[in-house]
């Protein structure tokens, strides 16, 4: 079977999907990508299935060697990517080659970072995703994260069609000088929390602070001060703002606990997640409280882009150029080197 | 009839909440209402996630809103609610109680004015709900365990509470799936393997019962050998519903 080898693994790299939230029942924590809007795009640029699994890697990515011609893509936080030595773009589909090397380094904007591979990680399904939840080591690489000397079953894949027009628009990241602006909706126990509370929360900067992983960002800045009585545990979800007893909220991310104990002040709006998910330590936040109706709006839209990308690269396949792909111009490089 | 409220959680999920209290009938409706909603298969509900008193569902923000699945849901709720509570399934588990595996055993009877005899009888008289599955894969939280034995959470978590321990948390009991920190009281530990990364998957669901029954020393490693070589058979017995 044709293989991915892992030279570098970077800081940590797991094998993700869309996780596993039919599990949650069960105490299964949801997993799967913390961008998922960031990992569809790579899937779509390969010509993969929503649920095709591909690696995530936090602030460092991993260097790799192919071993199979196939097409990547390369997406979520901005990296100075090469590939055997020549700087590489992200959010666009490129061609490798058997013995190629990518070596992906540091983020220069944003903290996560996707890369899917056409046809997706050939590992074997746990509970129906092949993500890695890390504290259960559970799915993925044998449950954890990449090491050198690992070997990714891939395919091999000669051909993709519309390669050419396979580009996706990289969306905007956080930056450390400025604020991100993230929009949140009021949160079940939002009424828990007196109005010196709210405007605390809404007028206040947060910053996001090192204690920070796929189970949760916890967030440094003006902490919540409605003495809280003790709740009932309830369901989590993801971007929900858990206010612990130091009153200095944690938002809860993909690998979070299925059912927790503390109030939920309020849970950030889908549609800017990806956005939150990005922010790496240090990163000043503002939070925006909207309405559902807009945040539902929000999200509609963002899902329409994605549709609109799916469509723009199957329509793509009856454009101009058709068989164009970088093997020509890899093969021209080498004869020049010759 | 009993009571809820539906509310939004974030704009993908809703909560239907009831009277804000640990009640096993409650519960089990809200288990059933659960079931009943997986079993239409409706495509934007993404999953369900039960608690004591909440039921929460994910959806598809893309495909449906919060107005439009409550009202989809309601007359599922009612419907689901007047329908009589299905038999319940209770499993039997051994626990080897006190000593090394059960610490805290003689706080608990201390605690109770009881013998530690009379704390694992109190224990294994009754069987216990499972209100849902949390925190941990696997990890059931149970009640109510009698008043007289329903010890509070220790001041200062341990580290490491081994996989298997049967502990107190006031009137809650439970067992760790696998180790991990932990301030329940522990009274005794199961020789069953409740987590396994190979097969992680638990034999017991929301909604079913536990009742514990006391196994020494010597039972308790025989069971362990069996269980790890697969040839252990958790009991369990089928019940109507009485309440």
């Amino acid at each position: 079977m044709p293989m991915i080898n892992v030279i570098e693994p970077g800081l940590q790299t797991t094998v993700q999907d869309l996780g596993r939230p039919m599990h949650q029942i069960n105490g299964f924590p949801a997993s799967g990508a913390m961008d998922q809007t960031a990992l569809q795009v790579a899937n779509l640029l390969v010509g993969n299935s929503p649920y095709a699994a591909a690696l995530e890697f936090s602030l460092t990515g991993p260097t790799l060697r192919f071993m199979a011609t196939t097409f990547i893509a390369l997406t979520g936080a901005e990296f100075n990517a090469q590939l055997n030595g020549q700087p590489v773009k992200g959010y666009r589909c490129l061609q490798v080659h058997t013995g190629d090397i990518l070596k992906i380094g540091p983020a220069i904007r944003g903290r996560i970072g996707y890369l899917a591979v056409a046809g997706g990680l050939h590992l074997p399904l746990v509970l129906d995703s092949r993500s890695t939840t890390l504290r259960l080591k559970l799915g993925g690489m044998d449950g954890r994260a990449l090491v050198s000397g690992d070997r990714l079953p891939i395919e091999a894949k000669p051909t993709l069609v519309s390669y050419y027009h396979r580009h996706a628009p990289m969306p905007e990241l956080p930056d450390l000088k400025t604020p991100v602006k993230i929009s949140v909706l009021k949160g079940p126990q939002w009424e828990k929390f007196d109005e010196k509370d709210h405007e605390r929360f809404l007028s206040g900067t947060y910053t996001v602070t090192n204690q920070s992983d796929r189970m949760g960002y916890r967030l440094k800045g003006d902490a919540m001060q409605t003495k809280q009585e003790s709740m009932l545990s309830a369901a989590t979800v993801m971007g929900g703002l858990q206010v612990p007893a130091n009153g200095e909220p944690i938002v809860l991310m993909a690998d979070r606990q299925t059912t927790g104990g503390y109030p939920l002040l309020a849970v950030v709006a889908t549609a800017d997640l990806s956005k939150l998910v990005q922010c790496r330590p240090k990163q000043q936040i503002k939070f925006e409280l909207i309405e559902l109706n807009a945040a539902q709006e929000l999200l509609k839209q963002q899902q329409q882009n994605l549709k609109e990308l799916r469509h723009r690269i199957k329509m793509a396949r009856y454009q101009m150029p058709y068989g164009i792909t970088r093997e020509a111009s890899q093969r021209i490089q080498r004869l020049f080197k010759e | 009839m009993t009571s809820y409220q539906i509310i939004s959680v974030g704009d993908q999920a809703l909560a239907i909440e009831f009277a804000n209290r640990i009640d096993p009938v409650v519960n089990r409706h809200l288990q059933q209402i659960g079931r009943y909603i997986l079993k239409q298969h409706l495509s934007a509900v993404k999953t369900i996630i039960p608690a004591y008193r909440t039921l929460t569902v994910t959806f598809d923000g893309g495909q449906t809103s919060f107005e439009e699945l409550k009202d989809q849901l309601e007359p599922l709720i009612e419907k689901s609610m007047n329908a009589p509570l299905p038999p319940s399934k209770t499993w039997l588990i051994p626990v080897c109680y006190g000593g090394k595996y059960g610490p805290d055993l003689e706080d608990v009877a201390r605690f109770a004015g009881l013998s530690t005899a009379e704390v694992i009888k109190e224990h294994t008289a009754q069987s216990y709900l499972i209100y849902f599955l949390g925190f941990l894969p696997g990890f059931a939280y149970m009640g109510s365990v009698d008043q007289k034995i329903a010890m509070p959470r220790l001041e200062q978590p341990r580290l490491e509470i081994p996989a298997g321990s049967v502990g107190i948390a006031g009137e809650q009991t439970g067992f760790y799936p696998v180790a991990s920190p932990g301030g329940w009281r522990i009274i005794g530990q199961t020789p069953l393997k409740l987590y396994d990364e190979k097969n992680p998957a638990s034999f017991y669901h929301a909604g079913d019962s536990v009742k514990f029954f006391a196994v020494d020393e010597e039972e308790f490693q025989k069971i362990q050998l069996a269980d790890r070589l697969g040839k252990y058979q958790v009991k369990a017995v089928t019940s109507d519903a009485d309440d």
